[in-house]
């Protein structure tokens, strides 16, 4: 680095006020352990039926795209 | 001793719950602390912490049990960092990332020093999240070429060329501020 970037480096670190605290101040296990535990979000099965019914609505007439596009 | 690692890291290979909570116990200081160097928001380093090890705990199959769970962890935190600094570039543009709080090094004057302060924040929240990460690292936190290369998953020189870019682009986002470092 040279003069020129020192400098920049310095009104840097004056600006951000100096290296950050690095130290952790509280357990994070319990949030972890919550989340561990909380059952997988499930999607209903008509949620996928109606997609796949979308799906096969687009391949088959695909001039709708702009249409389900504008929708959207 | 290694072995005793390689045999609890097995068993949080094949889904173990307490060989799990040792290694977050272990590891999640480090992590954080690896993670708030780059954002530079205590809270949303403990979020993103807690999104580490979810998701190598959800990619847990994957770990060979041989290779150091530090430096695969610590790759996992960086790249939810770096997405981290990307979502907030695009939703505050001009959030900077260098939040108030209190000093370890000398600040600005304040009878004239909030303005310019204030210029260098907005100038530095300009700068991509690759190249603010590398910055931030380098030249704010100090950190070794070496230990952000490993890091961020490239060279050495990747990380100058990167440090250089960054000094570059942000010495040009200054000077369109009027100021001139």
């Amino acid at each position: 680095m040279n003069e020129r970037d020192e400098a920049l480096k310095e009104l840097l670190k004056r600006a951000a006020g100096g290296p950050t605290d690095r130290a952790l101040k509280r357990d994070l296990w319990p949030e972890m352990r919550q989340r561990l535990e909380r059952p997988p979000v499930r999607v209903p099965w008509w949620d996928w039926a109606l997609a796949a019914a979308l799906l096969l609505c687009l391949l088959l007439f695909p001039a709708t795209i702009p249409a389900v596009l504008y929708l959207l | 001793m290694t072995g005793t690692v390689e045999a609890e890291l097995e068993q949080f290979t094949r889904g173990e719950i307490q060989a799990f909570e040792t290694l977050f116990r272990g590891y999640q200081g480090e992590v954080y602390g690896w993670i708030v160097r780059i954002v530079r928001d205590p809270g949303a380093a403990e979020d993103l912490t807690l999104e580490t090890f979810w998701r190598i705990y959800r990619a847990r199959a994957r770990f060979d049990p041989r290779r150091p769970f530090g430096a695969w962890a610590r790759r996992i935190a960086t790249n939810l960092a770096l997405e981290h600094l990307s979502r907030r570039r695009a939703e505050r543009p001009f959030d900077d990332g260098l939040p108030v709080r209190p000093a370890t090094t000398p600040t600005f004057d304040p009878a004239t020093g909030a303005d310019l302060r204030a210029k260098v924040v907005a100038a530095f929240g300009e700068l991509p999240a690759k190249l603010r990460a590398a910055a931030t690292l380098a030249m704010i936190e100090e950190t070794p070429y070496a230990e952000i290369a490993e890091a961020l998953g490239i060279s050495i020189n990747g990380v100058k060329s990167r440090v250089f870019r960054a000094v570059r682009l942000l010495r040009r986002c200054l000077e369109k501020r009027g100021v001139r470092p």
